[in-house]
């Protein structure tokens, strides 16, 4: 009468897993990740240089003095110390960005999704509102209105991002409420606090999580482009503020401002890399391949 | 014998998106003033093709749908006027089967939690004591308790409806809406899935309002069917009466269309009654008989009046010309 | 004399993540002209692969057809070019899906999708096939087929859909119509009316219809021979009669003992026990083996053979041995 277990199969955190393991340009960037995370994190250890006191001469190129093998900045500073002492501050400021707008956006749009009619126009329209602000610009008013510290500059990044994740949440919800295991839940008497965050988020997580990793890199691009504008936190080492305040002096020198453009380009690249490689492993589609 | 459940006038009414800017809201009528009564330990069948409305009925009578009107008294009481809060208290003597055994069950939780997940929201029981139960429930309906930490796709859609079935036995419901629970199953597993449900019905005494388009599945399963058409029950009889002499000549057409064994190309068999056409829309029902348009029996009458179900017999049937 | 289509000895292999499978293992079929064949079994028994095969659309990779011929009318299409194969499909063979949804292009209207299937295979005025594919809808059975042909498939019901799909795979006069579960979407009074259009169609126009099913009931009413696939393989093949009548394998008397019928009220169905092995972990020996009452050693070290045993061929060594 029992039929017999047909397979031993993974449970699907696993099976997610095991793609995602195949996907070379993933494990890339998760091993490229790590290794910019630890030089951040331990790479005053190894390499001790103060990144805000000037050294050597302005401009010395790199390659020729090799304690300063990146060279120097216009005011005569060490950028291999500025690339280490930035990259935290840096990488902080794109996580904190990427929670802050998770945070706003999977509520909004889980509320909105979930309970439909009035909510859901209401906070709809209060997600278009923001999307049709420049992004850019709104993120700038609120810097200088407010102090420019990496905690307002995540705090603005997360603020003027969120409508896209709101936007998401929203119709993944819609998508999934409408299937039979929620009718199921509320057969069985769950309140509709439990179903949104015990059956339908859970469900909802792969594209969130996927589009979570690709909001880090975009915030990070986002500070960067504060700090170029020049309103970025000036008394915090980041890569956003050398290239800001390096930019003026481009003809002269590339190197102040070409290094930590790459550092910044391989940041988001490999946060890019593992995003897509998230998204293909949670994607059944792919799985039988 | 004690009459569970009784369904009186039931109507369900889905509004559909606005015509034109400043255009009225067009109303579907899904189901058009229904009533049935089940009694204790019984099986009801209500069968139809999609768009009968069979569905939306089951759905409404537990509340998992909103009805337009009507009543549904469930031992006494009814269901309809209860409050949120209360009808979740209730929710512990009406429970559902679905149809589809993939999509009914949260694939991110172990099936284990699925099951004893009534038991946490309605507080029945020690820690112990519902680890304990959902063991017994698995054994019950033919699992094995080392298959407890799995997931719902480590099955298959055989196993999954048993894992449904257990979810929906755990609170000792005394009805059990089981809507379509084997048509998405093959034809060896769904054999295996109907005398489990005839098994727990025998055994643990439940009462069945069981939905499905499969008249064979419903003649194995139910006491007393009813059949629908665009909304409404068109024939009610006790299964042997609307089996062995269908009154209503839809019903007849459904016993006719149903593929059987009995019926052979070989043997130059050639079906008896053919109805052309498809069902009418809901939007817009006709004013007489909803079947007239495909009956081959229709007359002028079935066009104007809308026959009303009357007793014929053992049967009750909505139909100008019976028999 | 030799069928119009004769499948011989068909081996098709697919590559997935346990390593290669065997999605069909020697199977052999034929139809003639103006005959139906049924092919019947549960979810992954491989009868939609027979049906792929036939058509030439296997997606390769990760299948691939290991051995055998497909032969029509002589022609052996497993060597056909991919060329030969576009030509013959949808004028010497036809194919009509499950769901007609999704099998029809939802931009286009029914009549323009009719008459651009009717222009691939026949050198005619773009006007002449639109009135050609008007004349099919009216065939099959859908009126006003003059405005239905300007309709989009969302405007039709899925009765009316399974038409416009039967009028399009009719449109060149196929020799072989190949239908997979034509009517599993379909609710039964429609499906009665579908199997009723392609009894007919195959009056009038003598196509040998392969009809795929689970259901043994729609065998029944449609098929004049049967072949019943269990694991990639047929395990029994015959009249249709024969088969339904006089089951000789274990799994065929299970297949039709436990259909809740119409006609008698028996308490408890005959049930098979257990479920299809997945392909990958089919053994040496019966792939019925694990669900089957007359197992013997035998049936878990050999694979039985399709061979003539009483009315019709079965493959089975309880039935050879007479321990049935």
């Amino acid at each position: 009468m029992t039929e017999a277990t047909t397979f031993k199969a993974e449970s699907p955190a696993r099976e997610a897993w095991r793609m995602f393991r195949r996907n070379i340009p993933a494990v890339a960037g998760v091993i490229m990740l790590t290794g910019i995370v630890l030089a951040t994190l331990w790479g005053t250890f190894f390499y001790d240089g103060n990144p805000y006191e000037i050294v050597w001469a302005p401009h010395e190129p790199p390659g020729v003095t090799p304690e300063f093998p990146l060279g120097t900045d216009y005011l005569g500073r060490d950028i291999f110390a500025g690339l280490i002492a930035g990259g935290g501050p840096t990488l902080a400021v794109g996580a904190a960005a990427a929670a802050i707008t998770m945070v706003i956006g999977v509520s909004l749009g889980a509320l909105a999704g979930f309970y439909g009619g009035w909510v859901d126009n209401l906070l709809m329209r209060i997600t278009e509102f923001f999307q049709v602000l420049p992004t850019l610009l709104f993120a700038m008013v609120l810097v200088t209105l407010f102090s420019p510290t990496l905690f307002t500059i995540a705090m603005a990044i997360g603020v003027v991002s969120w409508p896209q994740t709101a936007r998401l949440t929203r119709a993944e919800v819609m998508k999934i409420k409408e299937l039979e295991y929620v009718t199921a839940a509320r057969a069985i008497g769950a309140r509709n606090r439990r179903i949104i965050w015990t059956v339908i988020l859970p469900n909802a997580a792969p594209p969130l999580i996927v589009s979570a990793t690709l909001t880090i890199g975009v915030a990070i691009l986002f500070e960067a482009g504060l700090s170029f504008l020049g309103l970025g936190d000036p008394n915090t080492m980041s890569w956003g503020l050398m290239i800001g305040s390096n930019r003026a002096y481009i003809l002269d020198a590339w190197w102040p401002v070409t290094f930590p453009g790459l550092a910044i380009f391989l940041t988001v690249f490999s946060v890019s890399l593992i995003g897509d490689g998230l998204n293909d492993a949670f994607n059944p589609k792919l799985r039988e391949r | 014998m004690t009459t569970l459940l009784d369904v009186r006038d039931l109507t369900v009414q889905f509004a559909l998106p606005r015509q034109g800017f400043f255009g009225p809201r067009p109303v579907l009528e899904a189901v058009r003033q229904v009533s049935f009564s089940l009694e204790q330990g019984r099986a009801l069948g209500i069968v139809g093709e999609s768009g009968s409305g069979k569905t939306t009925t089951a759905m409404a009578t537990i509340r998992l749908v909103e009805a337009a009107g009507g009543k549904v008294m469930f031992q006494g009481e009814d269901l309809l006027q209860l409050d949120d809060e209360a009808m979740r208290q209730r929710r512990r003597d009406v429970q559902l089967i679905f149809q589809d055994p993939y999509s009914s069950l949260n694939p991110r939780a172990r099936v284990a939690d699925i099951v004893r997940e009534p038991m946490d929201l309605m507080e029945i029981g020690t820690p112990e004591e519902r680890r304990a139960r959902v063991t017994e429930l698995f054994r019950l309906v033919g699992l094995r308790p080392d298959q407890l930490n799995l997931f719902p796709h480590q099955f298959s859609g055989g196993q999954r409806q048993r894992i449904s079935i257990a979810r929906a036995l755990t609170t000792n419901p005394k009805l059990l809406v089981c809507d379509e629970p084997v048509s998405a199953l093959d034809v060896a597993i769904q054999a295996q899935i109907l005398n489990l449900l005839a098994r727990l019905k025998a055994e643990l005494g439940l009462s069945y309002l069981f939905i499905s388009h499969d008249l064979g599945v419903v003649r194995h399963v139910c006491d007393d069917v009813a059949v629908m058409y665009l909304g409404k029950i068109v024939e009610m009889a006790p299964r042997d009466a609307l089996f062995d002499a269908p009154q209503h000549p839809y019903t007849q057409a459904l016993l006719s269309a149903a593929p059987s064994l009995a019926r052979r190309k070989s043997r130059g068999y050639v079906r008896p009654v053919k109805i052309s056409g498809d069902p009418p829309s809901p939007i817009n029902p006709p004013k007489g008989c909803a079947f007239a348009d495909r009956c081959p029996k229709a007359q002028e009458v079935c066009r104007k009046v809308q026959p009303v179900l009357e007793p014929h017999g053992p049967s009750r049937v909505a139909c100008h010309f019976p028999g | 004399m030799s069928a119009l289509l004769q499948i011989e000895d068909l081996r098709v292999t697919f590559n997935t993540r346990y390593g290669p499978v065997t999605a069909l293992d020697s199977v052999s079929l034929s139809v003639n002209a103006g005959e139906t064949l049924g092919v019947v079994g549960e979810s992954g028994c491989g009868k939609s692969i027979t049906a792929l095969s036939v058509m030439g659309l296997i997606p390769s990779p990760p299948g691939k057809i290991a051995g055998g011929a497909i032969r029509l009318a002589g022609e052996d299409l497993t060597q056909a070019s991919e060329a030969r194969m576009r030509a013959l499909r949808g004028a010497e063979m036809a194919m009509i899906f499950q769901e007609p949804m999704t099998s029809l292009n939802p931009v286009f209207t029914v009549g323009d999708q009719i008459a651009e299937a009717i222009m691939l295979h026949q050198k005619v005025s773009a006007d002449q096939a639109f009135r050609d594919a008007v004349a099919l809808l009216d065939r099959v059975g859908i009126p006003s087929p003059d405005r239905r042909a300007r309709d989009y498939p969302h405007q039709l019901s899925g009765g009316m859909r399974q038409r416009v799909m039967i009028a399009m795979a009719v449109s060149c006069r196929p020799k072989v119509l190949i239908a997979d579960e034509p009517t599993t979407a379909l609710d039964v009074t429609v499906q009665a009316q579908i199997f009723d259009l392609l009894n007919e169609i195959q009056r009038d126009f003598g196509a040998a219809i392969i009809l795929i099913t689970h259901d043994m009931g729609a065998i029944s009413e449609m098929a004049d021979r049967v072949a019943v696939m269990y694991a990639g393989r047929v395990i029994e093949q015959g009249r249709a009669d024969d088969v339904l009548d006089l089951p000789q394998h274990p799994y065929t008397r299970g297949l039709i003992s436990c259909i809740p019928a119409l006609g008698k009220g028996e308490d408890t169905l005959r049930e098979i026990p257990g479920v299809v092995p997945p392909l990958h972990m089919l053994g040496a020996g019966c792939a019925f083996a694990d669900r089957c009452a007359y197992r013997a050693p035998r049936c878990d070290s050999e694979k039985p053979q399709l061979q003539a045993h009483g009315h019709h061929p079965v493959a089975c060594h309880a039935v050879e041995e007479g321990r049935i």
